[in-house]
C-alpha cells in the first residue's frame, strides 16, 4: 500500500554542509546525520569541528576551509567522491544604518553572502551530475536564507540584498536544474537562539522589537531550522524546489 | 536535533475527506498517530476512508456533512471533545473562461472555497481555543490553497479569486491566533494526481501545457501533499506559521 507519509529518511545520502561549526549549521549536521546522512562538514574553526566529529563519532568528515578561498574550496569539492545534498548556509551579518555603511562591510557580506554561495552551490552541483543515475535517485540544495530575504528590516539593507539575492539565485538555479532532478529551496528563519543573534537578543530594546514583531511570540529554535532543511534534504519533499520554507513565526505575515 | 512527524496525542479534522487530497490528508495524519475526524458529503467514502484508517491501526470517526451547511457542521464540533489540528481541506473547480462564467457557478465557488472555509476555519478555532492547556501544547491549521493561490492561470479566475483569498485568510488568521499557540499556513500544491486532476487531464492538450509549467516534468502525487500537511501540522513545524507551503514543482518560481 502507498504511504500516505513519507518517511524523512537520508540514508546513503552525503550532504555537504557549509558553516556548520556553529549554529544552524552545526544543528542541521546533527539532524542529518540523526536520519542516517553522511555529513561532510566545512567550517573555519578546528576546535568546533573537532568537537562535531565527537560528537557525531560517524559519517562525518570534517574539512576546514574559509568559503571565501575560491582555490581551497574548489579543490575540496573536486576531490569529493560524491554529493547528493547541499545545505549552502555560511554566511554572515554585519547590521550597521544604511547611511553608515561601510564599504569593506558591503565587501565581506557581498563575498561570503552572495559570491561564495554562488561558488560552492555551482561547485557543489558540478559534482552531483557527475552521477550517471542523478536523475533517478535526484539531489537537493538549501540555501540558507532569512525572513530578511523577503521583507526589510533596520540596519540590514546590505544583508537584505544579499539574503534577496539569495532567494533569486533559488528560484534561478531550481528552473535550471529541475531537469535533472535536483531541487533548489530556502529555508527563510527568523531570529533563532544561534550564537549570533543570542548577542544581538543581549539588547533589551532589540530583543523587544524582535519579539513584538513575532504573532507566535517567540523566536525560533536552531532545531526548527534544522528539520526544515532535513525535510527539504529528503525525498519525502520530492516535489518541493524553488520556493522556501519560512520559520518565522508570522513575521512576514504582516 | 531533528524533529520526527510525531501526531500522538493530536486530534485532527479533515474536511473534503472523502477522495483526492483530503482522504490522502486523514491517512496520513493517522499514520503519524493522530486520531482522525473525517468530514465529507458522501458517507459511501466515507466509509472506504475509514476502513484505511483502521488498516494502518489509526482511530477515526466519521461524520457525513455538506460543510456549506455551517448549522450541521457546528453541531459535529459539539459532538467531539476536543481539537488539535485542522485541516481545512474541502474545495471545488469549475474552470470556465472569465467571460462566460456563469452567475451560478461563482456563487458555488465563493460559497464553499471562501465562506464554508471560512465558517469552519472559524468554528474550528473556537473549539481549540477552548483547551486551557492550549498555549502549552499548541495547534496548528492548514487551509487548503493551490499554486493558483499565488499565480493565474487560463479559465480559473473564479478558482484564483477564492485560493488567493484564503491566502489571505491564512495570513490574518496566523496573525490573530499566534498568542495562542494556533499556527495557521497554506497548502499551495501544483496538479496532483487526485479524481478530479484526472478528468481534466483526459484534455492530453491541458496535460502537456500543465506539464511544461512544471520544471520537475512531473504532476505531484496525493503523498507529496499529505507529507507536507503533516509536517505543518505537527512540531516538527513548531515556528512556521503564516506562510504558504509550496509544493509546486517550481512552477511558481517560474
Amino acid at each position: 500500500m502507498v504511504k500516505f507519509l513519507k518517511e524523512i529518511n537520508l540514508k546513503n545520502k552525503i550532504a555537504v554542509i557549509t558553516g556548520a561549526t556553529k549554529g544552524i549549521g552545526r544543528s542541521t549536521a546533527i539532524a542529518m546525520h540523526q536520519v542516517g546522512a553522511s555529513i561532510i562538514a566545512i567550517g573555519r574553526d578546528t576546535k568546533d569541528l573537532n568537537s562535531l566529529k565527537k560528537k557525531l563519532k560517524n559519517r562525518i568528515t570534517c574539512i576546514e576551509c574559509d568559503v571565501n578561498d575560491y582555490e581551497k574550496i574548489s579543490k575540496i569539492i573536486k576531490a569529493l567522491k560524491r554529493i547528493d545534498i547541499l545545505v549552502n548556509n555560511a554566511g554572515t551579518n554585519l547590521p550597521e544604518p544604511f547611511l553608515k555603511v561601510k564599504r569593506s562591510s558591503l565587501e565581506i557580506l557581498l563575498n561570503v553572502n552572495t559570491k561564495a554561495a554562488f561558488n560552492i552551490s555551482k561547485l557543489c552541483t558540478d559534482k552531483m551530475l557527475k552521477l550517471n543515475n542523478r536523475k533517478k535517485i535526484g539531489g537537493s540544495i538549501i540555501h540558507t536564507s532569512s525572513m530578511f530575504g523577503l521583507v526589510a528590516g533596520p540596519n540590514r539593507t546590505v544583508y537584505s540584498m544579499t539574503k534577496f539575492g539569495l532567494e533569486g539565485l533559488t528560484k534561478g538555479m531550481a528552473v535550471d536544474l529541475a531537469k535533472f532532478n535536483i531541487r533548489v529551496n530556502s529555508v527563510c528563519p527568523t531570529f533563532v537562539a544561534t550564537p549570533r543573534a543570542k548577542k544581538y537578543l543581549a539588547n533589551k530594546k532589540f530583543n523587544s522589537y524582535a519579539l513584538s514583531n513575532i504573532p507566535l511570540g517567540r523566536i525560533a529554535t536552531e532545531s526548527d531550522v534544522a528539520t526544515a532543511i532535513t525535510y527539504l534534504g529528503s525525498e519525502a519533499a520530492s516535489m518541493i524546489t524553488g520556493t522556501n520554507i519560512i520559520i518565522d513565526g508570522g513575521w512576514t505575515a504582516k | 536535533m531533528f524533529k520526527k512527524i510525531d501526531l500522538r496525542n493530536k486530534t485532527a479534522l479533515v474536511t473534503g475527506a472523502g477522495k483526492g487530497l483530503g482522504k490522502a490528508c486523514a491517512i496520513a495524519l493517522a499514520e503519524a498517530g493522530a486520531k482522525v475526524i473525517i468530514v465529507s458529503r458522501t458517507l459511501s467514502d466515507l466509509t472506504k476512508v475509514e476502513k484505511l484508517i483502521k488498516k494502518t491501526r489509526g482511530s477515526c470517526l466519521k461524520f457525513e456533512c455538506d460543510i456549506t451547511d455551517i448549522d450541521k457542521f457546528k453541531s459535529i464540533l459539539k459532538k467531539i471533545k476536543r481539537l488539535d489540528i485542522l485541516v481545512n481541506n474541502a474545495g471545488n473547480n469549475r474552470p470556465e473562461h472569465f467571460t462566460k462564467v456563469k452567475k451560478e457557478n461563482m456563487e458555488y465557488l465563493v460559497e464553499l472555497n471562501m465562506k464554508a472555509t471560512f465558517n469552519v476555519a472559524q468554528i474550528c478555532s473556537q473549539k481549540m481555543v477552548e483547551l486551557k492547556t492550549r498555549k502549552k501544547i499548541g495547534g496548528s491549521i492548514i487551509n487548503m490553497s493551490s499554486q493558483l493561490g499565488r499565480v493565474g492561470a487560463p479559465i480559473r479566475s473564479v478558482y484564483n479569486m477564492t485560493k488567493f483569498g484564503v491566502e489571505g485568510l491564512t495570513r490574518g488568521m496566523a496573525i490573530e491566533l499566534g498568542k495562542y499557540n494556533i499556527r495557521v499556513n497554506s497548502m499551495c500544491p501544483t496538479f496532483v494526481e487526485t479524481p478530479m486532476v484526472k478528468t481534466f487531464f483526459k484534455n492530453k492538450k491541458f496535460k502537456q501545457k500543465v506539464l511544461e509549467n512544471i520544471p520537475l516534468g512531473r504532476v505531484a502525487q496525493e503523498n507529496d501533499v499529505s507529507t507536507a500537511v503533516a509536517f505543518l501540522a505537527a512540531d516538527s513545524s513548531n515556528s512556521i506559521t503564516g506562510t504558504s507551503f509550496m509544493v509546486d514543482g517550481g512552477w511558481t518560481a517560474k
